[in-house]
């Protein structure tokens, strides 16, 4: 008798816990967006110096890359919310990254430890595609000779 | 007895939960960039923003013998074209290229790690200018002025005359750029007998 109540006690608390976490997956924000489907083209690239005038300071480093995005949404199809871009802080000089995009997404900047609103509305589709150009610059005091971006995409829901 | 359709072990309730989480790390598109390499760059005369260019351009000048007896300084004139720069997106540095040479030098580097220090810009000439029957004309009569229209630093290679040596024209912090336009005159003090006379300049940067 003690051990069945022991073992029912535990198996209240274990749906208890899947419902605490189903729930803060449903609720808490920013919900991280899965964008595996999308491809970087080239995803290795080498950046050049910027042009220079005379009497100007350091311009830097720079490169270009093009991104097929396909952000997954289905999750949160009718839900109304804003899609950030996140580039994380990593251990190299600050880089800035500009985009274009084809329309779907907002075009932007930001730099690394920041976000930027990328599109906001009611979710209607089961992903999110478009086009980006993007201009990544860099100061040349960069002490890495490469290093990893991890662009990611999170929602926060109204 | 209550009626249970299905029933979840706990450890496999948290399990599920932990999968859930595991499905919400999601993936994020990534590249990886690798920083540009040092790059030294040396501009004299006709030049190519992304290449070697081997031309080797001319400055002269072709005196009367009125001229020649007036002792007064002779502007010469180039056979170079290059009017626009070519690290400054096209600025028109040298507006007027048949009387000027343009030279513009950069070293660009990452600086960490790396030894910091000034790129100098030197000139080299020979002794003298050298005709096909053995007269000479001593180098140091040709000098030259510099202009920039429109540059904030027009000077930052100086005016100056040929010494018949290695000359140091300009250093240059790492990651700046310097260039302006170079209008050489023959200094015309001494009569010379007829003839062509010819001479070399090399221009070199050094590095750290």
């Amino acid at each position: 008798m003690k051990t069945d109540l022991l073992g029912r006690t535990a198996r209240i608390g274990g749906w208890l816990g899947l419902c605490m976490l189903l729930a803060g997956q449903a609720w808490a924000n920013p919900h991280r967006l899965d964008d595996s489907q999308s491809q970087v083209v080239p995803p290795h690239v080498k950046m050049q110096w910027r042009s220079i005038a005379p009497g100007q300071g350091d311009t830097g480093m720079e490169a270009w890359v093009r991104v097929n995005l396909r952000i997954a949404t289905g999750a949160w199809l009718g839900r109304s919310g804003r899609i950030y871009m996140v580039l994380p802080r990593d251990q190299s000089a600050t880089l800035e990254a500009q985009w274009t995009t084809q329309g779907r997404l907002l075009a932007g900047r930001l730099i690394t430890g920041e976000r930027t609103l990328v599109w906001a509305g009611v979710i209607a589709s089961d992903t999110l595609e478009d086009q980006l150009l993007v201009r990544l610059r860099a100061p040349s005091d960069w002490g890495d000779s490469s290093r990893r971006l991890n662009f990611y995409f999170e929602l926060h829901t109204n | 007895m209550p009626l249970r359709l299905f029933s979840i072990d706990p450890a496999l309730a948290w399990l599920m939960a932990a999968g859930v989480l595991a499905a919400n790390a999601a993936q994020a598109w990534t590249l990886t960039i690798d920083r540009a390499g040092p790059r030294v760059f040396l501009h004299v005369g006709n030049g190519t923003a992304d290449a070697d260019n081997s031309t080797i351009n001319r400055v002269e000048v072709s005196l009367t013998g009125a001229q020649l007896l007036s002792g007064v300084p002779q502007a010469m004139t180039t056979d170079s074209t290059q009017s626009q720069s070519l690290q400054r997106n096209g600025f028109t540095t040298c507006p007027n290229p048949a009387s000027q040479i343009l030279v513009g030098t950069s070293y660009r580097h990452n600086n960490i790690n790396h030894e910091r220090g000034s790129t100098v810009l030197s000139v080299t000439s020979p002794p003298s200018l050298t005709s096909a029957s053995g007269d000479t004309i001593p180098f140091s009569e040709i000098s030259w002025s510099v202009s920039a229209p429109g540059s904030p630093t027009p000077n930052v290679i100086p005016s100056g005359s040929f010494t018949g040596a290695q000359q140091t024209l300009a250093t240059v912090a790492v990651n700046t750029y310097i260039e302006n336009c170079h209008s050489f005159s023959y200094a015309n003090s001494a009569l010379q007998a007829a003839g062509t006379y010819n001479g070399r300049v090399t221009y070199t940067i050094t590095i750290p």
